[in-house]
């Protein structure tokens, strides 16, 4: 088959392609990193939810790179889609194409993204609240004395917050000692830049620490099989992270595991409300006000460990 | 006929993707996402012209994407930190041409294979972008004039389609009418004949290497100025796009070469698809197949066609 028949093909695919429903409300869902499943786990249950109401849907995936989301959203509204909903996208970033998305008068909601003058607002969890969480909860687990890692992430602001509220944690309580810290930095090849830097780390510090803080799950689980591999089991050592999930569950319940808790935060609920928050505003015509006051749209995040864990794995 | 279709056959076949899409995506053909096609064009255009110019000196340069990352780290780190932003975009670019030119040291003094020595000095590149950065993406609400670069407008037109007409002509214009392009040329076709002939071949790889980075430099200072931000990665997506650019538009117009005018074509058949399927509403995951099965389409009839070896490095 030559370049050209292959073309035609793609040619003839991209005809096939082509199936919306006449008149059906059209909602564009861009997910940054499709890879990393908070990332999915938003788009997917906003998109199960639109199909449920009858909505025509397109979902992107921005693999993590920022002028691909950038094309994707200016793509959208020339596709004059009905509404767009961004999961953890990057407003300050994306300025001008939130701006043309508003300027074309499609109504925008973002999740897990910060707030933008073009949307209507973020849903997000109170982040404070969950860094707080996961922190004390560590420190509760090392009776406030000990020595800890940390895998860190600021390239998110979400990440970023609760790297920050455990600093202000360990500040006050300095009989725990942060004795090794990675931050990851690479976003297209984060499990590996993860498992490097704390297979060092843990190797580094071997036998001197109590406990791991993870700032997301994707992380603590390469960390949780880096501790396996040295043979721990789980008490020996404290991971606690955040997200949720059925593989974070999974891993609590596990006498194999050392994830001892998470702070779950509901992203498949978020994707949801997205839908629903647009079908009242933009199908219902509901003032926005109605939905949300102010930039964000809080949901509630639950701290899951052993005592709980059963009432979300079943 | 076998001519016309050995030269236009992949315009052609591109025009009929576009023709499927303007008959069944809607909007498609309005001015408006036309603009925003050609748009979006841009960086990878930017970026493709200049690996075609690597390309043609017969050298392959697999760090344009990495240098772009840099380049837009230090122009994005400078503007964050203060300094004004036209000494910022100059030292991206000079970023992109010392680099590019680093490269063509190292193939052509240290005589280290190109695919070798791009691939380190991206690693070197990336390395650095993370180092500058820590990780995290210099952001900010930067001076209007700046940002306009890339955002703004003439009339109804971006001026960043300017900017890639400015590159395609100018690296179409160097490329087949000039003696530095006929030289460049020569001494990819031929090295060895090329140098027999007294052409400074090994300038000439330099030179090919030193505009690949140049071109990264570019795109870099505008992909800053429309992100409004600069990431240690941000680039990094347009390596196997720009890639896949150069490779279609070898065949085309001048098959088995690389030329301008078919990366050119190469970068907006991409782009079209790119666009096409988010307005057929197509799932996300056509958009990688579809990328995939043009790589390899395109090198399985640009390699039948090849007479030199910069893939078989």
């Amino acid at each position: 088959m030559t370049l050209k028949h292959l073309l035609a093909a793609g040619a003839l695919a991209l005809a096939g392609a082509h199936a919306t429903t006449a008149d059906a409300f059209e909602l564009g869902i861009v997910a940054f990193q499709m890879s990393a499943e908070t990332h999915a786990r938003v788009a997917n249950a906003a998109e199960a939810a639109a199909k449920e109401k009858g909505w025509d849907v397109t979902v992107l995936n921005s693999n993590g790179a920022l002028p691909t989301h950038a094309e994707q959203i200016e793509n959208l509204v020339q596709r004059g889609v009905d509404a767009i909903i961004l999961a953890m996208s990057k407003p300050v970033q994306f300025d001008a194409q939130m701006e043309a998305v508003s300027d074309a008068g499609i109504p925008l909601i973002t999740v897990m993204s910060g707030s933008s003058p073009y949307a209507l607002f973020d849903i997000q969890v109170n982040e404070y609240a969950v860094g707080a969480e996961a922190a004390l909860y560590l420190l509760g687990q090392l009776n406030y004395e000990g020595k800890i890692l940390t895998q860190r992430f600021e390239s998110n602001v979400g990440t970023r917050i609760r790297g920050k509220v455990l600093d202000v944690v360990l500040s006050e309580n300095t009989a725990v000692e942060e004795v090794g810290s990675h931050s990851m930095a690479r976003t297209q090849s984060w499990q590996d830049d993860v498992r490097n830097g704390m297979s060092a780390l843990i190797l580094q510090n071997a036998g001197n620490f109590d406990g791991i803080w993870a700032s997301f799950d994707g992380q603590a689980f390469i960390i949780d099989d880096l501790l396996a591999e040295q043979g721990m089991s789980k008490g020996d050592v404290v991971l606690v992270s955040v997200d949720g999930g059925k593989e974070t569950f999974r891993r609590i319940a596990s006498p194999d595991s050392m994830l001892m808790a998470s702070v779950a935060i509901p992203f498949e609920a978020m994707g949801a409300a997205a839908v629903e928050a647009i079908d009242r505003i933009a199908v219902g015509g509901e003032p926005v006000d109605a939905v949300a006051s102010g930039p964000y749209l809080y949901m509630n995040a639950v701290l899951v460990d052993q005592s709980n864990v059963d009432e979300f794995t079943e | 006929m076998k001519t016309i279709i050995a030269k236009y056959g992949t315009a052609i076949t591109g025009l009929v993707i576009l023709v499927v899409l303007i008959l069944f995506a809607r909007n498609f053909a309005s001015s408006a996402n036309m603009l925003n096609v050609l748009k979006n064009t841009s960086f990878l255009t930017i970026l493709a012209v200049g690996f075609t110019f690597a390309l043609i000196t017969s050298e392959l340069d697999l760090s344009f994407a990495n240098i772009a990352s840099l380049a837009a780290v230090v122009t994005g780190g400078m503007i964050y930190s203060g300094i004004a932003w036209p000494l910022a975009a100059l030292a991206g670019l000079a970023v992109g041409l010392v680099a590019g030119y680093v490269n063509g040291l190292v193939v052509t003094v240290a005589k280290v294979p190109s695919l070798i020595a791009t691939l380190g000095t991206a690693s070197i590149a990336g390395g650095l972008a993370f180092m500058l950065t820590g990780g995290v993406a210099f952001v900010g609400r930067w001076d209007p004039v700046f940002l306009s670069l890339a955002r703004g407008k003439v009339g109804p037109v971006p001026v960043l389609i300017f900017f890639m007409a400015a590159v395609v002509i100018a690296g179409w214009f160097v490329s087949r009418k000039t003696p530095l392009g006929v030289h460049m040329l020569a001494t990819g076709e031929a090295t060895e004949a090329a140098h027999r002939a007294g052409i400074a071949t090994r300038r000439m790889k330099r030179i090919g290497l030193t505009l690949s980075g140049l071109a990264a430099g570019i795109a870099a200072v505008l992909l800053v100025a429309s992100l409004s931000s600069a990431a240690p990665q941000m680039a990094g997506d347009y390596l196997l796009n720009a890639i896949a650019a150069v490779l279609l538009g070898m065949t085309m117009f001048e098959p088995g070469r690389p030329n301008i005018a078919g990366t050119f074509v190469g970068a907006l058949i991409i782009s079209v698809l790119d666009n096409g399927l988010v307005l057929l509403g197509a799932p996300y995951y056509l958009q990688d197949i579809m990328l995939g099965l043009i790589v390899i389409g395109s090198v399985s009839v640009s390699a039948s066609v090849l007479k030199k070896a910069a893939f078989s490095v």
